[in-house]
């Protein structure tokens, strides 16, 4: 045995670094006297050969692995969780919250705000995921869908073509019923003379057989056996009858007579069809109303609200009646670059499900669910990460408590499940507080949704529960961060108080502060960029004037009548009739045909009198105005965009032209200025005036009187002299242009929301931040002042870096919602108002003074503070 | 009783038991490796032991240091009273399955 022969240093020194301070130094001994023993008989690269592999073979195993566990606990450390440490967890973390007051209160407030869009959520997705589950024979229905293919364009339906059906039930076994849905009965009945819109189905009669929407009363096998006969739901019954039952009346829709054969209990709020009438499909099978004839529904383009639902015994052949719906198809397909398949959608998979066109009732797609989740992230995670960045800087008052823990054997996952403890019951808290916003923002929300009467958010078990494990869960997930922090400290450093501070994590907590107020700013200058576009929009030249013009709906009294009334009092200066008002509703567009034979042009058009120009003043550029009915007959004034379409560029050239609408010609006798006929989302296009006396629905009264009350009241008396029985309706003109853009408000009703709740939580971590700083400063602030400090110069000091912070997030927030108003929300709007300084100055503004309140309110007091107090004790 | 005694396990047991008091690592590998003509390595051997002492078949202790490991200890080891137990009923068992089985061991020879 040679001497200087040893084992490879290497290999030792790997060994005694991973085993650290555990206890193996026999094991280290037995590899290296294997060393020397496999000498004798062995080469001496063999040997170190085999001293790594043992090396290794020891490292990786339970042996140094136990050791290793033993040399980094206590000798008292236990690994079971006792019962009794779990109830000290919650004594430790009551005495905590209480004593920490001021950061307990911020913190759960904090959670509370950003939790509560959430339960929102929670709550809003435990409703849609009960859709259609009153069904009894829910799993085993289906609904056919279509994917069409059109010249590249790929889209995807709800609904199907109809005549699809007739084959089903006829050449397919396995199938046990076919429904045939079409959600084309959108009208007025006609009751007494007054209109009522309903809306609903027309369906085969085995719909209610196949779905479980009950009878009050009638026969559900019976009741839309015939053509021509509906049932309506008790809602519906109330409407239109009041309490007069209605079994055996007949109600006239679209000029047909229905025989109610049956009352319905009104359907759930969780169905995906949502309806007040059902009636016979036979009823639009005969051909007998409008829009919806017999030769169509044989074509495979023609789908728009058809659908077809299936009853299958089993779930077996759904792949076979798949191949065989696109056989049918693949017979059509082709032609014209038309392409068309089928597939067939589970009745669970309806909703919440894939974004389909022309659903049959309120679509909850996934796409738009998940940008619901994403906001509420948004606004949660920011708050539960002010958690986190609060309890880790307040980490030096928890130290020797910890270090203590740790010296009497506390094993680091025992911290790690104390600290998960004491968040997840400052979330449950949180919770309680977040339950009475949810309680108030609830209805808001439901009032913002398109389709909130299809939606419940009351409570029941289930939700409640789902609520406390989501408050369970935000707690873990919160409190990961800081446990695990706490539990990595090393019990020495602990006792000692040396903060274990990183670089990093101040940095991190800086870019989070930063990212809290990006989002305040991107959402608080949404609601400001908003508002003005709103008063912009309402101040808007029309290119007409608004100004005190009262629309009266003239509810099939005669028109001419209403004048000579009307025009006998002082306060109306003039007065026009017209069939739609201006700028706020689309107007009805016609096909204009050239004589000249060539294309026809779309324009929009609109009935007016003799004096509505000059009432609204509207300016003619060229011809002249209507004169009377009789002689405006088949006369037409046109506006310059319609000039340009057909290609006159002079005015004058245009007069005497000829065009025909449905074969009838037209002259044009005058050319208006350019106005916008419809909101500003939609561009000025083609735009015509005719003269029709039949067609005025608003009279439109210019008052010249200041005293709009007592006007009302003349009008209203007015109104019920002449036989009337109907309730006066009238409007002022701007206020019904205010309110077509009232939908201006949901998005700043939202924004506002969020923005609130985004400040909040911003200034909550802000002035946690805040108050942790100066209070460790405390000292310092003394000293400085004791050595002849400013108060003024204090408060600089202590606040620059923190304003700095908010300076930083308005340069990275104001380029995003800049570009995010350019280019994303501008284009849903034609005409575009331009942003301006202005309202991101406001916003701003607005930031900045929250946040700057908040850095004085604490820098200021500290700054301030007697410096006798403050240095008196140590 | 802790637990099951495993093959490998009952192995080392019985052989720490032939050392008597005088066990340790290298010494049970090599007699292991030698009897048993199966290659151990010592991590997998110290495992095993380890576990050992866990289900409490086997107590140790540390030597005095010597000259020979670079003055390292050697940590002997010896079996405990249920260790001892425990491989008495393990070979009760093997000694009934063997009377049981006796007959039909023997046609198979």
């Amino acid at each position: 045995m040679k001497k200087e022969i040893k084992p490879p240093v290497l290999a030792d020194r790997l060994f005694e670094r991973y085993c650290r301070n555990a206890q193996i130094e026999d094991l280290h001994g037995d590899v290296e006297e294997l060393f020397y023993l496999n000498l004798k008989t062995m080469p001496i690269w063999k040997a170190k050969v085999y001293y790594w592999r043992q090396v290794f073979s020891l490292m990786f195993s339970y042996a140094v692995k136990r050791r290793k566990k033993n040399a980094s606990t206590h000798a008292f450390a236990s690994h079971s969780i006792n019962l009794g440490m779990v109830s000290n967890y919650f004594l430790i973390a009551s005495r905590s919250l209480v004593k920490n007051k001021f950061f307990s209160i911020i913190n759960i407030i904090g959670l509370a705000v950003g939790m509560s869009v959430c339960l929102l959520l929670i709550s809003f997705f435990s409703f849609i995921t009960t859709y259609d589950d009153f069904h009894a024979e829910r799993n085993n229905i289906y609904r056919v869908i279509s994917k069409t293919n059109y010249k590249t364009e790929l889209k995807e339906w709800a609904s199907a073509p109809s005549f699809l059906a007739h084959h089903l039930k006829n050449d397919h076994t396995g199938i046990d019923e076919v429904v045939r849905v079409n959600a084309s009965l959108n009208s007025d009945v006609e009751i007494d003379n007054n209109k009522i819109p309903i809306s609903g189905y027309y369906v085969d009669p085995n719909f209610l057989s196949v779905f479980t929407y009950p009878l009050v009363t009638g026969n559900k096998d019976m009741a839309l056996q015939k053509p021509n006969t509906i049932v309506i739901t008790e809602r519906a019954v109330k409407k239109l009858f009041g309490d007069v039952n209605p079994v055996g009346e007949a109600i006239k829709i679209n000029n047909v007579d229905f025989e109610i054969t049956g009352v319905l209990e009104d359907h759930p709020k969780n169905s995906h069809m949502q309806f007040e009438a059902l009636a016979s499909y036979q009823s639009i099978e005969k051909g007998s109303l409008n829009g919806a004839d017999n030769l169509s529904l044989s074509n495979l383009k023609e789908f728009r609200d058809e659908y077809i639902y299936l009853l299958l015994p089993n779930a077996k052949n759904i792949h076979q009646l798949e191949s065989y719906l696109n056989k049918q198809a693949s017979k059509a397909n082709g032609i014209e670059g038309y392409n068309i398949a089928f597939e067939l959608q589970k009745l669970e998979d309806i909703t919440p499900g894939r974004a389909l066109s022309n659903s049959i009732g309120p679509a909850w797609d996934i796409q738009s669910l998940s940008a619901f989740i994403f906001i509420a992230l948004l606004i949660l995670l920011p708050a539960s990460f002010n958690y986190a960045n609060i309890s880790i800087a307040q980490s030096l008052k928890r130290m020797k408590e910890i270090g203590l823990r740790k010296m009497m054997g506390g094993l680091q996952q025992q911290i790690f499940l104390q600290f998960i403890i004491e968040t997840i019951i400052i979330s449950l808290i949180s919770l309680g507080l977040s339950f009475y916003l949810f309680t108030l923002i609830r209805q808001e929300f439901l009032a913002m949704l398109v389709s909130g009467d299809a939606i419940s958010l009351d409570l029941n078990m289930q939700t409640i529960l789902y609520f406390v494990v989501f408050a369970v869960l935000v707690g873990l997930v919160t409190g990961f961060v800081p446990a695990y922090y706490f539990s990595k400290l090393n019990p020495v450093q602990a006792m000692k108080k040396t903060p274990v501070r990183k670089a990093s994590g101040f940095a991190f907590r800086k870019s989070l502060t930063v990212f809290q107020f990006v989002l305040s700013i991107v959402f608080i200058t949404t609601v400001v960029i908003q508002l003005s576009q709103y008063r912009q929009t309402i101040n808007y030249d029309f290119g007409f004037q608004q100004e005190n013009i009262l629309d009266v709906q003239l509810q099939e009294s005669d028109p001419d009548l209403l004048r000579n009334e009307f025009s006998k009092l002082s306060s109306v200066a003039q007065i026009s009739m017209s069939s739609n008002v201006l700028g706020v509703e689309g107007v009805p567009p016609v096909f204009l045909k050239n004589l000249n034979g060539t294309d026809s042009i779309k324009v929009f058009q609109m009935f007016i009198d003799e004096y509505y120009l000059s009432n609204l003043g509207l300016t003619l550029v060229a011809g002249r105005n209507f004169t009377s009915n009789k002689l405006s007959n088949n006369k037409i004034i046109v506006n310059e965009s319609f000039l340009e379409k057909i290609g006159i560029n002079d005015p004058s050239l245009a007069l005497g032209q000829l065009f025909t609408i449905n074969d009838q010609p037209q002259e044009v006798i005058g050319v208006v200025l350019n106005f916008h006929y419809a909101p500003l989302d939609q561009p000025i296009e083609s735009f015509m005036f005719r003269y029709d006396v039949n067609q005025f629905r608003v009279a439109n009264v210019k008052v010249a009187s200041n005293d709009m009350l007592e006007t009302l009241t003349e009008m209203d008396a007015i109104w019920r002299m002449l036989g009337g029985e109907k309730k006066f309706i009238a409007h002022f003109f701007e206020e019904e242009i205010e309110e077509a853009y009232s939908n201006y408000f949901v998005l700043v009703k939202l924004c506002g929301f969020l923005g609130f709740l985004a400040i909040t939580i911003s200034c909550l971590g802000l002035l946690g931040m805040v108050v942790l700083t100066v209070d460790s400063k405390i000292k310092e602030i003394g000293i400085r002042k004791v050595m002849g400090a400013s108060t003024h110069g204090m408060v600089v000091m202590l606040s620059k870096d923190f304003i700095k912070l908010i300076f930083i997030a308005s340069c990275i927030a104001l380029p995003i919602t800049y570009l995010f108003f350019d280019q994303v929300y501008m284009r849903t709007q034609y005409y575009k108002i331009p942003i301006g300084a202005t309202e991101i100055l406001i916003s701003l503004g607005i930031i900045m003074s929250f946040g700057f309140f908040t850095i004085l309110s604490q820098t200021m007091r500290a700054a301030q503070a007697n410096p006798v107090d403050t240095l008196r004790s140590e | 009783m802790k637990g099951f005694i495993g093959e490998f396990e009952e192995l080392v047991l019985l052989t720490i038991a032939s050392f008597g008091d005088q066990a340790y690592g290298v010494i049970i590998k090599d007699d292991i490796e030698r009897r048993a003509n199966r290659s151990v390595s010592i991590g997998a051997l110290h495992s095993t032991i380890t576990r050992l002492e866990e289900k409490g078949f086997v107590k140790s202790w540390l030597g005095e240091p010597t000259e020979e490991r670079g003055g390292r200890r050697k940590r002997y080891f010896e079996l405990t009273q249920t260790g001892k137990a425990g491989l008495h009923q393990m070979k009760n068992l093997r000694d009934e399955l063997w009377k049981a089985s006796g007959i039909n061991l023997e046609l198979a020879k």
